[in-house]
Parts: structure tokens; C-alpha cells; sequence
């Protein structure tokens, strides 16, 4: 059962939950103390100890159920018998083929050409005559082990691996012998090619059920590097759930890579123990203060998000992405504008993140105008900025030829300790058209082209370091 | 380092009837959890929005097995001064009076500095000792002779680096004093950590816990728990009223009411003798279930559909 558990334990992490050697040791301690007999305390007990988090406590009832399904389907409720028919194949390998089951067409057909006979005469035909599934099972699992089934990495693998498999078994005689029936229009061709489906379908699902556990997991992981370098207008609907797991986990790494980076010791209260015990040295005479070390205030960030029509596809997942800073980072104001602005932290922090950000494109979706919103924005956040504070515009800057209000970028530049300015265009289009950029740009502390999730990443990283 | 034996806790089972003798109705996965922990002495970190009942596996369990609790209270800015221990530095600075007072009889007759100094050497140095130490909850736990419960609540409120304090007990039940030495427990305490989830709590952490999630009961559940808890109550407004606090559940509130909501609220309608809940008496009473304004407004305009 140890390797079943540590095979189960890959399985586990390929599909992204965390497990150390320390925590596989205690499943072993817990599969000791509540034994097999009844699976759902195990699997209970299993996944307080291995799976540590809600998420992953759900993939953790799916992988257990898809993995040791299979194994009392096919090898746990049999395990008997199975040494049992190991030992029937062995021995039955050299003697001639009885057919009990009323097979009579092919067993006729048989008895006619010791040709046919001789190519059906193996285990494998037995088994399938039998229908003795533990045989059949076993040696699939076999012919998988010897194929390297459990490389298996892309789903388009799966009819390679399947062929293997079915050529390692052997069914190549059983193929010939169906096309040598066919050949002859034999009446015992259906009850063959009956026998020579079931196989392919055992071992299709072998297969299939394989690639689920294996395969499935690690092209997880690849999708979510091709997702994470795509550009954002080309990532489809369909990825976007992905897209925002994606985000979040972003948003986390950079607020725990920067959580303790922004700490900052100042002198706060009087550390009076500490003080009064170095005193002691020099006979109770104070003569040097020790202060308790209080932490500064994290600095406060915020985001500002165009969401009108020109960047409709990019802004959904800049909204996704101050969502997921939102959650982690606690010190994140929102807002959002197209042609007017308002703040929409209210909304993220209570609504789901699809809730939220269709309420916003709904709100404050429209066409673009940088000089209005940038007034609301002052009138509403101008006096709220101090030196500590960073100011994130995430925009195309493209102001339909409007009054692009420069005076108060300037004045959010001035009282803003950081302004930057994230533009999905890429730089050679700054400028052109009714693209403001260049005139902006003069009232950042930073610019830079943003377009896809690893940019948005890297520039945040950035960013939190000049803190 | 020892256990104690506690047959309360030998098998699941038992320990679900024991918890229920004690008024707590505890899923076979919470008392699974139980079983591990008190046998693989493992601490166990329940997680589960606010109100389902994580602090009271706790207590439950402390009254079950007639140990002490020792409950620790995590906020931010919680430190190893008030979470382990501190030193008695007013006693301290009262010893070095002494001490000097005494000085001079101790060195009566001594020969130079060397030998002064020699002879100081032999008297023990008490000034950083056990005498001089005030135990906080994480020490307390570890030295109680019969062993004890330690609840460390809302993890997740304490700064980052608290949970590294808390590491070393967590996997080895003691803890190093840097004057002392190490300090171990003498019976190891069974230890439970609450979070809320306010916050990702590190691995390290969640490496040397078992972790219980215990989320919203189902309704049966829930009605045993409102019948083991305000028994007075009537069976068909028990199911009605725990019938409406699972359709709230499905509203999108702000916070939505939990099993202590439910229990104050049964506790409530008992007092204003309802034997029936009607529009009237929900909203009436809605402020027990619900503690903010705007989730009052959107449960009112639901009242309807909700209670029909």
C-alpha cells in the first residue's frame, strides 16, 4: 500500500496540491490508526492530513475517489483472485485451448483450421472468452508499465499509447485472425470482432482514466504558462476562470515577496523591560532607551482602470487583476472610468469577481474622456495622496481628442509619492492618433507598455521594490 | 514525553457520543480529525467561516476531558513577550539590590579581584532563571502537569512572523529560551489553531497541522445542533427557523449568519414565545441573524419568496 499512497501522493501533487515529505509520513501514521475498512473516514482522515487548504481539499476528493476507484473496480475487490488467474495464465500457456463458454461458431470454426487455432490459442483470447476481468485488468496494467503509460503527456498521446498497449497484449493475432475470417465471411466474425472491441475499449479506458491522473495536472501547469505569456486581448472567454486562478496567485506572490520588504522599524513606545534589564549592568542607572519596534504603515495604492471600448478586452482583466491585489494586498483603492470616474473598491470587496466586475463595465463602461475622470478622480482621491502613496493608471490614454486636463495629472503627480502610468499599446503607437501618452507620460514617475499577465507581473514587482 | 490516556478518545465513535454529551454535535469528520490529532499528537488547524463552531471544538473538548484550556487570542502585533514569555524585570532589578547589599559578606575575606571573582563564580547565576520568568499561554501549556487544551484562536489576525514562534512548538511541544535552555513539555498539550482565512497561513505551519475544514452544517445537522443547544424550543419551528437561516445562507450577503446566529436566534423566538415564524416576527427579529445594514435591506426585500 506504500507505493500505492505515494503514487497516489504524485498524482496528488501534479495536480497542484502541496504535500511534503513530512505530511506523506503522516498519512502513513493515518492510514495505521484508521485502516481500510471504511473508505470514507479514510479518506476523511487522508485529506485533513494531506490537503490544507479548501481548494485543494476539492481536488483532493476528486483525485481520490477517480484513483481508488479504479482500484476497487478493477484489482482492490479482486486482489485474490488475482494471483489466482496469474498463476491459471502460466499454466495454461502451454496446454490446448477448451472452450466451455458456447462459443460454437468460432469454437467450430477453430476446430476446422488449426491455423486459426493455433493464432487464438493464447491467454489473452482465453481471458476475453472467460470474460475474466481480473486477468484482463492485470495484464492491461501490465502491457500500460511496460509501455511507459504513465509518461503520458498530451492528450493527443492517448491512441499512440493505446496501440502500444494492444500491440503488447498481443491483439495483433486476434486482428489478423478477423481479417482472415472477413476474408472467408465467416458466420463466427461477429463474435471476434465482439471480443477484439471489448479489449480496445478496456484498454482505451485504461488509458483515458491514466491520462486523467497523470497528464491532466501538468498540462494544467503548461496551460497556465502559455496563458500567462498570451496577450490579453487574445486570451478567449473560455480561459477566463483560469485566467483569474492565474492572477490571484500572482497577486499572492507579490504581496508575500513584499509584505516584509515594506517593513519599516521607526521609534514608537518605550521597550521599559528592556531598558530597565540592560540597566541593570550599570547598577540600575538607564542610560541607553530601547523602543519597541512598531511597523509603518504599508503603503497605500491606487488603481485607477479605463474600461471603455477601446480596451473593453484588456480592461476585464486589469479589473481581475486589482481584484486579486485587492484580496491580498490591504491597502488597495479601485476605481474605475470611461467617461466619468468613480470608486469601485466597495464593489470588490463585496461581490464575486465576475459580479463585480460586470457591475463596473456596466457602471462606468462608455466612451473614453481622460479630463473628466481625471477631475472626479481629484475630487474624490486628491486629498487623500501623500508621499506614500502610489498611483496606478492602467490605460490606453487615448482621449478622443478631448481636453486631456493635464493641470490635474500635475497635481496628482505632485502630491502622489509614485504615479505609473501601465498602457496595453505598444510604445511606437504612443503618440499616434489621439493617443495622449506622450503628454502624460511627463506626469509619471513610470511608463510601460503592459499587455500581457508575466509584464503586468514584472512591472508590479517593480514597482512594490521601489517602495 | 508523555500523553495521557483518554478514553473518551479512542475511536471516533466514542468521541462523537462524547462531544454530544457535552452539547456539541460534531460531524464524523470533525471527530475523525479529533482521533488523529490526540493520536499522532498533531495539532489542529480548523479553518471555516466565522460562527461554525471552531472555538467551541476546543472548549468541548477541554470540558470533555477535564483539562485545562489555555486559550491564546491572536492579534496583530502579538509577540513572543506576551505570547511565550517574559522576563520579571521589577523582581530582577530588586535582586541586583540585594544582591549588592549582600556583596559584601559574600567576598568577606576574598584576596584580590581574581579570587573575588572566582568566588562569585560559584554561586549560581539566578538572574536569568525560572524564578525570574513569567510564563505566558504557550508556556503555561507546556508545563501543566495533566496536561491541557491550547487554543490558539484566529491565527490568521497575528503577524507573519508569530507563526514562526509558534513552529517549534507546534512539531516538538517545546520551546527555547535563549538564558534558559529548552523547555519542554511535560505532557504534551493537545493544541487547537483557529483561523478565518483573513489571511494565507504559511506552509510551514500548515505542514505540522492537521487541517479540519468545517464548513456550514446541512439542515439535519444544524437542527440537532439548535435541539442539543436551546432544547425548549419547538420541533416545527426549530425545522422552519434552521429552513430560513439556510435560505439566507444562499442570499449574497456581507456575512452570512452562522450556527451561533441560528442558536440566538432560536434563543430569541423563545423568548418572545413564537410558535410559528411569520414575516412580522422575522423582521422583528432579523438583527439577531444579520449585523449589517445593507444585508438586512437585501434578506427584507427577499422576506417573501423566503418565508413562503
Amino acid at each position: 500500500m506504500q507505493s500505492k499512497l505515494v503514487s497516489f501522493i504524485n498524482v496528488l501533487r501534479s495536480h497542484e496540491v502541496r504535500i511534503s515529505t513530512a505530511e506523506t509520513l503522516d498519512a502513513l501514521s493515518v492510514i495505521d490508526l484508521l485502516g481500510y475498512r471504511d473508505r470514507d473516514i479514510l479518506r476523511d482522515g487522508l485529506s485533513q492530513a494531506l490537503a490544507k487548504t479548501p481548494a485543494e481539499k476539492l481536488t483532493f476528493v476528486r483525485c481520490f475517489d477517480q484513483f481508488f476507484q479504479f482500484d476497487t473496480g478493477a484489482a482492490d475487490s479482486s486482489r485474490k483472485p488475482l494471483s489466482h488467474t496469474d498463476e491459471d495464465a502460466e499454466s495454461s500457456r502451454g496446454e490446448p485451448l477448451e472452450t466451455e463458454r458456447p462459443s460454437l461458431d468460432l469454437a467450430g470454426e477453430m476446430a476446422a483450421d488449426p491455423s486459426l487455432r493455433s493464432q487464438l490459442e493464447t491467454p489473452l483470447m482465453q481471458m476475453l472468452q472467460a470474460d475474466d476481468r481480473d486477468g484482463l485488468a492485470l495484464s492491461i496494467a501490465r502491457a500500460a508499465s511496460r509501455s511507459g503509460l504513465s509518461g503520458i503527456q498530451m492528450f493527443t498521446q492517448k491512441g499512440q499509447f493505446t496501440r502500444k498497449i494492444l500491440d503488447e497484449m498481443g491483439e495483433a493475432m486476434i486482428r489478423d485472425a478477423v481479417l482472415d475470417l472477413e476474408r472467408r465471411q465467416s458466420l463466427a466474425l461477429p463474435e471476434l470482432q465482439g471480443y477484439r472491441d471489448r479489449l480496445r475499449e478496456l484498454v482505451r479506458d485504461h488509458v483515458e482514466r491514466e491520462y486523467l491522473l497523470q497528464a491532466h495536472g501538468r498540462n494544467r501547469r503548461f496551460m497556465d504558462e502559455v496563458l500567462s505569456k498570451a496577450k490579453l486581448n487574445n486570451i478567449e472567454y473560455h480561459y477566463q476562470h483560469q485566467v483569474y486562478e492565474l492572477v490571484r496567485k500572482m497577486a499572492r506572490k507579490l504581496a508575500t515577496r513584499h509584505s516584509r520588504r515594506r517593513r519599516v522599524y521607526r521609534r514608537g513606545q518605550l521597550h521599559m523591560g528592556k531598558t530597565i534589564r540592560r540597566g541593570i549592568s550599570q547598577d540600575g542607572v538607564i542610560s541607553k532607551l530601547y523602543w519597541k519596534s512598531v511597523k509603518k504603515d504599508r503603503p497605500q495604492v491606487l488603481a485607477i482602470c479605463d474600461v471603455s471600448g477601446s480596451v473593453a478586452a484588456y480592461a476585464k482583466f486589469l479589473l481581475m487583476f486589482l481584484y486579486g491585489v485587492q484580496d491580498v494586498l490591504p491597502r488597495v483603492r479601485s476605481f474605475a472610468f470611461s467617461s466619468h470616474l468613480g470608486e469601485v473598491s466597495g464593489w470588490f470587496n463585496q461581490h464575486p469577481v465576475e459580479k463585480a466586475v460586470e457591475l463596473v463595465n456596466f457602471h462606468y463602461g462608455g466612451s473614453t474622456d481622460y479630463g473628466n475622470s481625471l477631475l472626479d478622480f481629484a475630487k474624490l482621491a486628491l486629498d487623500d495622496l501623500h508621499s506614500r502613496t502610489t498611483v496606478i493608471m492602467l490605460g490606453d490614454a487615448r482621449n478622443n481628442h478631448g481636453d486631456p486636463r493635464l493641470e490635474v495629472m500635475q497635481s496628482i503627480y505632485q502630491r502622489a509619492g509614485k504615479v505609473i502610468w501601465l498602457n496595453p499599446e505598444p510604445r511606437n503607437l504612443w503618440g499616434s492618433g489621439d493617443s495622449e501618452m506622450p503628454r502624460y507620460q511627463r506626469c509619471c514617475h513610470y511608463a510601460a507598455q503592459c499587455n500581457s499577465l508575466q509584464q503586468l507581473e514584472r512591472v508590479v514587482d517593480q514597482l512594490l521594490c521601489y517602495n | 514525553m508523555k500523553t495521557l490516556d483518554f478514553p473518551q478518545l479512542e475511536s471516533i465513535p466514542a468521541i462523537q457520543q462524547g462531544f454530544e454529551s457535552q452539547g456539541y454535535i460534531c460531524t464524523r469528520e470533525i471527530a475523525t480529525a479529533v482521533f488523529l490529532g490526540f493520536q499522532l499528537r498533531k495539532p489542529i488547524l480548523v479553518e471555516g467561516p466565522a460562527g461554525v463552531g471552531k472555538t467551541e471544538l476546543a472548549k468541548t473538548a477541554a470540558m470533555l476531558l477535564t483539562a485545562p484550556l489555555i486559550r491564546m487570542q491572536c492579534y496583530e502585533g502579538l509577540d513572543e513577550a506576551k505570547a511565550l514569555y517574559e522576563w520579571k524585570y521589577g523582581k530582577q532589578l530588586l535582586y541586583t539590590q540585594v544582591l549588592k547589599e549582600k556583596l559584601g559578606d559574600l567576598l568577606h575575606g576574598a584576596k584580590g579581584l581574581a579570587e573575588s571573582v572566582e568566588r562569585l563564580h560559584q554561586f549560581g547565576d539566578i538572574f536569568y532563571s525560572e524564578d525570574f520568568l513569567e510564563p505566558r499561554p504557550l508556556l503555561q501549556a507546556l508545563r501543566q502537569d495533566q496536561g491541557a487544551i491550547l487554543l490558539i484562536d484566529e491565527v490568521d489576525k497575528a503577524d507573519y512572523e508569530f507563526e514562526s514562534l509558534l513552529l517549534e512548538l507546534l512539531s516538538d511541544y517545546q520551546v527555547s529560551i535563549p538564558e534558559i535552555g529548552t523547555v519542554k513539555a511535560k505532557i504534551s498539550p493537545m493544541v487547537f489553531l483557529t483561523s478565518n482565512n483573513t489571511r494565507d497561513l504559511s506552509d510551514a505551519l500548515k505542514r505540522r497541522c492537521l487541517h479540519l475544514y468545517i464548513p456550514y452544517p446541512s439542515t439535519e445537522l444544524e437542527e440537532r445542533i439548535v435541539n442539543s443547544r436551546v432544547p425548549e424550543i419547538d420541533a416545527s419551528l426549530r425545522h422552519q427557523l434552521v429552513a430560513f437561516v439556510h435560505s439566507l445562507r444562499q442570499l449574497e450577503l456581507r456575512k452570512t449568519p452562522a450556527i451561533s446566529e441560528t442558536i440566538d436566534w432560536a434563543r430569541s423566538l423563545l423568548l418572545l414565545h413564537a410558535d410559528h415564524l411569520d414575516e412580522e416576527l422575522i423582521r422583528g427579529t432579523l438583527n439577531v441573524l444579520l449585523k449589517f445594514q445593507d444585508d438586512i435591506e437585501a434578506a427584507e426585500a427577499e422576506l417573501h419568496s423566503l418565508v413562503g
